[in-house]
């Protein structure tokens, strides 16, 4: 009795020896070179339009870290919401067993499942908006703000982006590369997240034509493949 | 050495106390029966155990008006029990401050074996329905944070959410958790039409000559034992030009899909009228006028109704006798589904 007591607490002991590093990602949510302000800044896009922003939210699930023997580190089952407003939800602490990394790669966005399985806790609450009620799923990510350019009432700029079945899905996964066997310990990622991609990567969106996205489909797609470009790890 | 028995000790006193928690949580387990010869459930009640103590939870928020903005509509407000859970006489669903809906509420029976909800479909699971209703502006108007704040300050509340899920945290998914224990028990399946089958009692001739009829006419849409196959169809009914509801095309945005909407169960189909997605046939004559003269067939019409339904008067009484044969007294009347503390929904539950 006394000696299995003592092997487990040597077990614990050893289990505690395999060190388990912490990871910090910030995003910086950024307009260009300058960092976001909500409601008070208006901001200029390449097609010269100008508009302010009052929300921006996104959701960032399945990150991976990637060694450079291309072993995966996942944490399938974490899903974090990335508020502006809330300023807390822009760090993200992860634990893991890698040592040294290369890149991180993630999904912007809502795997199909768990559009599928009812109702979630969390960051996945449908209380956080981030939800389509009328048409099951979640909206991945949220551009709200007001435009000179735009035509819709109150001259409005809404983008929701969403949409998860077939011909439809907006899922993103995005991959940055860190460096070379970068050590995890004490390892802090600041993530930027530039709103001008938007409107300018693969696709060109001019509000002009376009200020409005609430459904899913082709222009939500548009919307989805321009900004799988925002991110970038800040140097 | 004298410390780490201690600490052992206590690591086990603590894990024994954990088990005793647990044990002091013990719901009474309710059973779903399927009835003889019917499918599977599509809801998976291994994600929602039926307890007695989270039907009664989701029955009490049923009848919650306090789940509107302004505590005037609940959800029985447009599903009610005699009208086998749709609305008695309204054509289009009643929202708070005087708004209409642009939709006639369904009855709500034998939910557990449909994969997906409302007349376009766009609900893809139980638990979610409860949500869209809540929250739309024309029907109970409110947020979900402000659901959740108001019950919480309500004692009874907190105590039942503990007594069906072990503790007094109340959030979405278990507002609608205890919602979908409620609904998915109403279940249907007692009508004459059944006990026929069963072999316990005999269709009198009108009826059966009518379900002759119907086996001929009707039942590839109104598929037994559901009497829908829950698939999407354009059955020539002709667009509203101010709703412009063009149902499944909203959510698949296939023009082909344009006005179709879900099959509706013909189950009490005699205390469900108003008729069809925007409750525009008052009776069921206005419904079989409607399929032998008055449908539109346009491209994407029904292949089953390019030449309509050829249906003599003859034929519509016969129908109609074998359709009210699908009547349900003892769902429509059982005492289970009535506002706690009821035996029968009481007059003022309906007063929009």
């Amino acid at each position: 009795m006394k000696k299995l007591f003592f092997t487990s607490c040597f077990l614990l002991f050893l289990s505690s020896l395999q060190a388990q590093q912490k990871i910090t990602l910030h995003f910086h949510n950024k307009v260009g070179d300058k960092d976001l302000q909500l409601f008070t800044e208006t901001y200029t896009n390449k097609f010269g339009e100008s508009f302010t922003v009052n929300r921006f939210k996104y959701y960032i699930s399945k990150i991976i870290l990637i060694d450079s023997d291309s072993k995966y580190y996942a944490f399938p089952s974490d899903y974090f919401l990335i508020d502006e407003a809330d300023s807390l939800s822009k760090t993200i602490t992860l634990t893991t067993a890698a040592k040294k990394i290369n890149d991180i790669q993630f999904l912007i966005g809502i795997d199909s499942i768990k559009n599928v399985s009812g109702v979630q806790t969390g960051a996945l609450d449908p209380m956080k908006g981030m939800f389509w009620t009328w048409n099951t799923g979640y909206v991945f990510a949220k551009l709200e703000g007001q435009s000179d350019a735009s035509h819709a009432p109150q001259h409005l700029l809404s983008y929701h982006v969403g949409g998860f079945k077939q011909n439809e899905n907006a899922l993103r996964f995005v991959r940055l590369n860190i460096g070379q066997n970068v050590s995890t310990k004490n390892l802090i990622l600041n993530i930027n997240a530039d709103i001008l991609k938007w409107f300018d990567n693969t696709s060109t969106i001019k509000i002009a034509n376009q200020s409005v996205c609430h459904q899913p489909g082709n222009f939500a797609m548009q919307l989805a493949d321009n900004y799988a470009g925002m991110f970038s790890i800040q140097q | 050495m004298k410390i780490f028995s201690t600490i052992f000790i206590l690591i086990v006193l603590i894990f024994s106390g954990i088990a005793w928690t647990n044990n002091s949580f013990k719901p009474t387990p309710l059973q779903f029966i399927v009835p003889k010869g019917w499918p599977q459930t599509v809801y998976d009640f291994k994600n929602n155990s039926l307890t007695k103590e989270g039907f009664e939870l989701g029955r009490k928020l049923f009848y919650d008006e306090r789940l509107s903005k302004d505590s005037t509509i609940s959800c029985a407000s447009c599903h009610q029990q005699f009208a086998a859970f749709a609305t008695y006489d309204h054509n289009l669903s009643h929202g708070i401050n005087n708004s209409l809906t642009t939709r006639n509420a369904p009855a709500l029976q034998n939910l557990a074996w449909q994969k997906d909800f409302m007349w376009d479909g766009g609900i893809n699971h139980l638990d979610m329905q409860p949500i869209t209703p809540i929250t739309a502006d024309n029907e109970m108007g409110e947020t979900l944070q402000s659901v959740i704040v108001k019950l919480n300050r309500s004692k009874e509340y907190k105590a039942m959410f503990k007594a069906a899920f072990g503790d007094e945290t109340i959030n979405t998914q278990r507002l609608t958790k205890a919602i979908s224990q409620y609904v998915v028990l109403l279940v249907s399946s007692n009508s004459k039409y059944d006990k026929v089958m069963r072999g316990e009692a005999a269709f009198i001739l009108p009826e059966q000559l009518g379900y002759d009829i119907f086996k001929q006419k009707c039942i590839s849409c109104h598929k037994e034992p559901f009497f829908t196959d829950f698939s999407f169809r354009n059955n020539g009914i002709t667009t509203d030009t101010t709703l412009n509801d063009f149902g499944r095309m909203k959510i698949t945005r296939d023009k082909n899909d344009s006005l179709k909407f879900k099959i509706p169960s013909l189950r009490n189909v005699a205390v469900t009228a108003p008729y069809g997605h925007d409750g525009r046939f008052f009776s069921l004559m206005n419904v079989f006028d409607h399929y032998r003269k008055n449908m539109k067939v346009i491209s994407n019409t029904d292949s089953l109704l390019q030449h309509k339904i050829p249906l003599s008067n003859f034929e519509i009484g016969q129908l109609t006798a074998f359709l009210y044969t699908l009547t349900d007294s003892s769902f429509l009347s059982n005492k289970m589904f009535a506002p706690p503390g009821y035996d029968i929904t009481p007059n003022f539950i309906h007063n929009h």
